[in-house]
């Protein structure tokens, strides 16, 4: 889903490291109990599974698959959680799949075409700050996570309905609750995996959920052109009606996801009573004022994302369909090379991540993947060269761009303020691109393909300028933004002494505060943001560890 | 622009169209006597004149009816003449195509031409003289004639540019009832070319869409001579037709034109083409026969508007050709110099400062 893939960055891991240790040693003891209330007296093959989570009832064993301690029962959450997102991100590009018969049947141009993007960047361009406070404090986030994918599932039908009755404002309404819901749910499915398998495992689940969101994109893409022309052959004709069928059809996967969101919830419920688990957090705080105190840096970074964002996902929402008329490919072909920067960041991610994480110097990483980006989308406009080819090298650098920008924010920001500057940042980029998305269809029906990619590159140039402003402003002020790992690491460990002697000395005092103000730490923000973009962290990343290793010890 | 120049009745249409230059003139020759057809010749004198010997041309042997004075001045000439329009559809089986009969737009009638002398614009409205069908009941056929005399470019889809020499030719399909589901029109043209000279179609792919966006195909017939590659004259369109009369880019219909055939003299010609070229068109000149089709595979958007306008460009020389605008040659430079310039500078900044503190700290070392 396009905004998604980066917009929708995780919120952020609400538990803070300590909290984690005291939360851990309650339980212990809980679970201690509970394991010898599980395996009983009579072993692990005692009893059949069910909804074991009813009651405590009699002290019983369960089957493996049931027991929320045992991997195939997590595995069994992973998949579901998985699935959770599945729909969404589906269901977001289903107007790019299917441009030339929404415009078609539909009978709108392109610009308004495009507002079926704008619709969804909308809402969200307020929400991003209060998702999270929603599911910590207003539903919880099983509940929550059951009211946003109502809302995509109701989102996608009104969207399918306004096809089926050719009114093309329904479908905007369609499109503004599916955005309601849809990054929403994001934030939901992430506090979800936090709160299911926070340690080792959080990284590859991150990793998991991302690679489920690419692969819903790119199966879109794919697949919707066919089922369309299906339910042509059906009907035997095509129209609005065939459009609102092929739409509702498409509309499945977000009913398959909103059950799963209701299996989810009552697993999670189950699991809470077996396990004395709380309800996943996300812990965020907004505060708005904080606003004031960024830092030019930091502005610089909103502009890359805004303008880099920009020439990316309205490029591909429209994509299509310039592959076909100026590259005259076929219309599968078309949505294949459409969705291959998808395929591409899906093993790509993880690959930068721990590269940029190993090298550090992430503004020469941002320069070079937004360099790329630059050449990719020149390419485009002024050749008839392999689209293939400018296609890959968007892809990869898009990539590289999402492992690289997205932390540096974490490096700009005090620890109190990177959920405000995440939420922030979120939301400009989805202001930018409901503003962008119209006006690149504006351009495209007035002016041509070739001024819109001229267009495009013009916003890659304006991050291209955010970027060597931000090199130069870094390198007077001496900020830490291009330094090499290596010498993170030298300082981190030069400090590290003091900083431990500090931290203990804190620590001891802070103790009982701390079980009573659970606290985000920036260590966790930016580990939980980095693995929601697929990158791999080092093992020493892992966010239990993170104590060790404050953001205020690399200053 | 002179209307049935020497005739004092409109129930025939021939218009005579004259761009005077220092040292030559060329005559367009738009006529709807026969076949709706334009005669083209370029001529070495600014003084060449157009003579119509009426009698003759309105008999039915109109050879020498058509000329040019002096004779001797003509440098160059062409005609086309539109023959037929040929209504197909595409059945649901790929191999059947199946054509209606054909209208014959020789045995059309058409009214008095439409002239607007100071737009330089000319309408030529027809329907065919016997319409069993009643398909052309609220419907017509009709070419409208654009004539320029400043180059420039044309304020609406497909925006086409032209010079001061060349004119628009822009042929309309209005209300026409189609005769079946998914039916698709095809015109018939043929040009006729003097001994000498050949006929060529060329496509060719531009990058540059910014003035008929999202159609890069530009097509040309050209006509040149046998031994050199330079070019006589031509025609030239984008592949695009719109189904509106106030076009935007979403009511493309896609236009392919099919191969360019020699045909035989059967075609049946229009008189001021005969008049003119007498009676070697049936043996020394070439005629060459080109179908232009309209809409796609998917293209209903005719049913739905019964409305079709597709614009060509009719010159003597080179085509022109569409360069980048000024504006995105600007946006282009800016764009891409901001940046450079800032990396350029700022890193001449950053290197004097260093050089500077360095210079600042060897003393103290």
């Amino acid at each position: 889903m396009a905004t998604g893939h980066v917009s929708r960055v995780s919120r952020v891991m609400s538990v803070t490291c300590r909290e984690c240790h005291v939360r851990a040693v309650t339980c212990a003891a809980a679970m201690a109990e509970e394991q010898r209330a599980l395996l009983g007296p009579d072993g692990p093959d005692g009893a059949e599974g069910g909804g074991g989570g009813g009651s405590p009832g009699p002290p019983r064993a369960l089957p493996a698959a049931c027991d929320p301690r045992r991997l195939p029962h997590r595995l069994l959450v992973l998949a579901l959680m998985c699935f959770l997102g599945f729909g969404s991100y589906f269901c977001y590009d289903n107007p790019a799949a299917l441009q030339t018969q929404v415009q078609r049947d539909m009978k709108v141009n392109t610009a308004q075409f495009m507002a079926l993007y704008a619709w969804y960047s909308w809402p969200n361009v307020v929400l991003c700050f209060f998702g999270g406070f929603l599911i910590d404090r207003v539903f919880g986030v099983r509940l929550g996570t059951v009211i946003f994918s109502s809302f995509v599932c109701v989102g996608q039908v009104v969207f399918a309905l306004g096809a089926l009755f050719n009114t093309f404002w329904l479908m905007e309404v369609g499109r503004f609750v599916f955005g309601i819901g849809g990054e929403s749910l994001a934030v939901a499915q992430n506090t979800y995996a936090v709160s299911w398998f926070k340690g080792k495992e959080l990284n590859l689940v991150f990793g998991l959920q991302l690679s489920m969101a690419r692969i819903g994109s790119t199966v879109n893409m794919n697949i919707m052109g066919w089922i369309y022309s299906r339910v042509q052959d059906l009907l035997g004709y095509a129209g609005p009606s065939t459009l609102g069928l092929a739409l509702l059809i498409g509309g499945v996967t977000c009913l398959f996801s909103l059950s799963c969101a209701l299996i989810l919830a009552y697993l999670d419920r189950r699991a809470e009573k077996l396990l004395c688990k709380e309800q996943g957090k996300t812990g965020e705080v907004i505060k708005l004022t904080d606003v004031k105190d960024f830092s030019l840096s930091l502005w610089l970074i909103f502009v890359i994302c805004v303008c880099y964002y920009a020439a990316v996902f309205p490029f591909i929402g429209l994509g299509k369909v310039f592959f076909i008329e100026k590259f005259q490919f076929s219309p599968q072909e078309a949505s294949a090379i459409n969705s291959i920067v998808y395929i591409i960041s899906a093993p790509m991610s993880p690959v930068f991540g721990l590269l940029v994480d190993k090298v550090g110097k992430n503004i020469i990483w941002v320069l070079c993947a937004v360099v790329t980006t630059l050449g990719s989308h020149i390419m485009l406009a002024f050749t008839f060269w392999n689209p293939w080819i400018a296609m890959c090298l968007l892809g990869v650098a898009y990539s590289l761009l999402a492992c690289a920008l997205w932390p540096m924010v974490a490096f700009v920001v005090p620890e109190h303020q990177l959920g405000t500057a995440y939420g922030f940042m979120q939301s400009i980029q989805n202001l930018g691109l409901a503003v962008i998305a119209i006006a690149a269809g504006m351009i495209l029906d007035t002016r041509g393909y070739l001024f819109l990619e001229v267009f495009f590159s013009a916003c890659v140039c304006l991050s291209l300028i955010a970027v060597v402003l931000l090199y130069f402003v870094n390198h007077l002020t001496g900020g830490d933004l291009n330094w090499s790992a290596k010498k993170r690491a030298k300082l981190q460990k030069a400090a590290a002494s003091e900083a431990e002697e500090q931290e203990r000395l804190r620590r001891q005092n802070e103790d009982d505060l701390a079980k009573l103000l659970p606290k985000a730490d920036a260590f966790s923000l930016r580990n939980k943001y980095l693995s929601k973009l697929g990158a791999q962290l080092p093992a020493h990343y892992s966010s239990c560890f993170s104590t060790l290793a404050h953001r205020s010890v690399l200053k | 622009m002179e209307y049935n120049p020497g005739w004092n009745s409109s129930s025939v249409n021939l218009l005579h169209v004259r761009a005077l230059g220092p040292e030559d003139s060329l005559h367009y020759v738009w006529s709807s006597i026969g076949a709706p057809s334009v005669l083209l010749v370029a001529t070495s004198s600014p003084s060449s004149a157009l003579r119509v010997n009426w009698t003759q041309l309105l008999s039915p042997n109109p050879a020498g009816a058509v000329w040019i004075e002096p004779p001797d001045s003509v440098v160059y000439a062409t005609a086309v003449v539109f023959t037929k329009l040929f209504e197909f559809s595409q059945a649901r089986n790929p191999s059947g195509e199946l054509f209606y009969p054909a209208y014959d737009l020789s045995e059309f009638s058409w009214d008095s031409l439409s002239l607007n002398r100071t737009a330089l614009t000319a309408e030529l409205r027809g329907a065919p003289a016997t319409d069993p069908g009643g398909a052309f009941a609220n419907g017509s056929l009709a070419f409208r004639l654009t004539a320029y005399a400043s180059p420039g470019r044309s304020g609406r889809l497909p925006r086409l540019l032209h010079s001061a020499e060349s004119s628009q030719l822009e042929f309309l399909l209005a209300g026409v009832a189609p005769r079946g589901n998914g039916s698709r029109f095809l015109l018939e043209l043929a040009t006729v070319e003097a001994p000498g000279a050949a006929r060529s179609l060329r496509s060719h792919r531009s990058i540059d869409d910014e003035y008929t966006p999202s159609i890069f195909q530009v097509l040309s017939l050209l006509a040149q001579p046998h031994n050199s590659s330079s070019v006589l004259g031509f025609l030239q369109w984008k592949a695009t037709a719109y189904g509106s009369p106030s076009p935007r880019r979403e009511d493309g219909i896609q236009c392919r034109a099919g191969g360019l055939q020699v045909a035989s003299g059967t075609l049946p010609m229009a008189s001021v083409v005969q008049a003119y070229f007498g009676e070697s068109l049936g043996s020394s000149c070439t005629i060459n026969a080109l179908n232009v089709s309209f809409g796609g595979e998917e293209g209903e958007v005719y049913q739905e508007k019964r409305y079709l306008s597709w614009s060509v460009l009719l010159g003597f020389g080179e085509p022109p050709r569409d360069t980048f605008s000024p504006l995105v040659i600007s946006i282009a430079a800016v764009a891409l110099g901001t940046p450079l310039a800032m990396l350029l500078l700022g890193s001449c900044l950053l290197l004097l400062a260093r050089r500077r503190r360095y210079s600042e700290y060897e003393p103290i070392n």
